[in-house]
């Protein structure tokens, strides 16, 4: 059967293969920086909108927040992966892959803040009440008693986010870049195999085990969490 | 030691404490008790700045911990050209009156209608500003001297029972992390406890935690403790221990101000009660007084109804 061996050449094939395998490699580069990126502003973000200071200090950096998690989550993020590859980062010769990994990173940073904010507002109130009432700042209040209660809430949440991000990079094919779907496209194109289905079964079973690897890790974090569970 | 001035407290529309005052003197305990929604557990959490009061000020031993209230400094109105042309108008109307009515009326005028913050543009916040120097204490340095247990004990759900004790005062650095486990663990050894010192609370009782809870606020060598009624969330059978805790501290010599509905142990902690009803304090008086021979109409209610 054809799609057997067109399978089996996607793995024999040296170009074949190493076409994919550099794919993986940009998809998973991709996917890294951006989950780094996504979780270090949606942290900032969630952190700046959940302050209760009133002075004009505050006020400006929540009006940002909220302006950019609006915009960051109305628009689709072909758009926006768009808007950074040519018009923001339109300069000849600027690597691609900074260009994408900011653009998925900051599009991941808005949905990461929310589920973050979340997390922390369901941390019930008398607990921070209570760090204050023993005259612990603000700060300390966070840091030790609503954070360390709140990811446990939040990291389901989060996990389902950086598999989403991850499929989601696919798009990057869309301003010239060979991640791993732009691979298999490209293999199974005429002047290559002639034939989408071995390559694309591929590609798509690259993507399942790394979702898969990626569920069971967050599954064990979310088990060691629970397991031991102090409430 | 706490002096709470002419506080009100608004949340959103609706007014919860319509101008109540207070002094709690050192050494003193102090019951309140009023009908359920009377504003007993604002009025207590408006003394340590876990409710912000609307208007009002409250202070601690001397120190303003509430921003500066302008129309609670007679001195700060008097300064103002306000004043002055509000007394020279009251003057113009009644001559007659005496000097002393016309400034009363004025400042009453002045309060009444908020005219200061209408009229006074710098010279208004630069004396606010100074009170503010002179006075102020930061909120969290005032919190340190006030320690608070809470209906629903609110123990750090992440942390162990000895942790939860050596939290605040090793994260403030007053003492140093041996210094504040032997501390934990003498208060453990007092409530009896010690064998719960590495476990989390939800590992415990309700009273236990409560109990925990009143020495987590102990570990912070407090001047003053502020119970909003610490037994109302538990089983009939645990009340008792958690009382008898706060009958040791009575013993101690502690200053406390505690929200309750437990009459008898009201009656027998406390060196003064006040009745709170409606946002007001309508009555205060000695226990046997305050039980015996109660004046207020709704209080005689109320003591009907819970005695
Ligand atoms: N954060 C809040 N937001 C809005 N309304 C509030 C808030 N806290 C209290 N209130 C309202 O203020 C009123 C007084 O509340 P408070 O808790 O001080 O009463 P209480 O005397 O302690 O009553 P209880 O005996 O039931 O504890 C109630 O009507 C309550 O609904
Ligand atoms: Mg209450």
């Amino acid at each position: 059967m054809k799609f057997f061996s067109d399978v089996a050449q996607c793995f024999t094939n040296e170009k074949y293969f190493s076409a994919l395998l550099e794919g993986l490699k940009l998809t998973l580069a991709i996917s890294v920086g951006a989950a780094i990126i996504g979780l270090f502003l949606g942290t900032l973000v969630a952190l700046v909108r959940l302050s209760s200071g009133k002075s004009r200090w505050m006020k400006i950096p929540r009006a940002v927040c909220n302006v950019y998690l609006v915009v960051i989550r109305g628009t689709p993020m072909a758009l926006q992966l768009f808007i950074m590859a040519f018009i923001i980062f339109a300069i000849r010769g600027f690597p691609k892959i900074i260009t994408a990994i900011l653009a998925f990173g900051i599009n991941s940073g808005a949905y990461v803040a929310e589920n973050i904010r979340a997390g922390i507002l369901s941390v019930d109130i008398g607990q921070t009440e209570a760090g204050r009432a023993l005259g612990l700042t603000q700060g300390i209040t966070m840091r030790k008693i609503i954070i360390p209660q709140a990811i446990k809430n939040v990291i389901p949440a989060i996990g389902n986010e950086l598999i989403a991000l991850i499929k989601e990079t696919s798009i990057v094919s869309m301003i010239g870049m060979f991640d791993l779907t732009a691979a298999a496209q490209n293999i199974g194109s005429g002047h290559n195999l002639a034939s989408y289905l071995g390559p694309m079964t591929v590609a798509a079973l690259f993507y399942l085990v790394i979702v898969y690897a990626l569920t069971f890790a967050i599954k064990q974090i979310e088990r060691r969490l629970r397991s031991g569970d102090k409430r | 030691m706490i002096s709470v001035k002419n506080i009100y407290k608004n949340f959103g529309d609706v007014a919860v404490l319509h101008g109540v005052s207070c002094e709690i003197e050192r050494g003193e305990r102090v019951v309140i008790v009023g009908p359920s929604g009377s504003g007993k557990s604002t009025l207590l959490r408006c003394m340590n700045l876990l409710e912000t009061p609307t208007y009002g000020e409250v202070w601690l031993d001397g120190k303003l911990i509430t921003e500066p209230d302008p129309y609670l400094h007679f001195d700060v109105i008097r300064a103002s050209e306000t004043y002055q042309s509000v007394l020279a108008g009251i003057k113009a109307g009644a001559p007659a009156a005496s000097e002393e009515a016309a400034e009363t009326e004025a400042i009453r005028k002045i309060k009444a209608e908020d005219l200061l913050k209408k009229h006074e543009g710098k010279a208004y916040d630069a004396l606010l500003k100074k009170i503010y120097a002179d006075n102020f204490i930061d909120v969290n340095l005032a919190r340190r001297k006030m320690g608070m247990v809470f209906q629903h004990f609110n123990l750090f759900g992440n942390l162990t029972v000895l942790q939860n004790l050596t939290l605040a005062p090793t994260q403030l650095g007053l003492q140093t992390k041996e210094q504040a486990e032997a501390r934990a663990l003498e208060l453990l050894e007092r409530i009896g406890l010690s064998d719960k010192r590495d476990v989390y609370p939800s590992k415990l009782s309700g009273g236990q935690k409560q109990r925990i809870a009143i020495v987590r606020a102990l570990a912070m060598n407090p001047e003053v403790m502020l119970f909003d009624e610490p037994t109302s969330a538990l089983d009939p059978e645990m009340v008792g221990e958690v009382l008898d805790l706060i009958r040791q501290l009575a013993e101690d010599g502690m200053t406390m101000v505690i929200v309750t509905h437990e009459m008898g142990f009201a009656r027998e902690v406390g060196t003064r009660v006040l009745f709170v009803n409606e946002g007001k304090i309508k009555e205060e008086n000695t226990p046997s007084e305050f039980f015996e021979h109660p004046r207020d109409a709704r209080l005689k209610e109320f003591l009907s109804k819970v005695l």
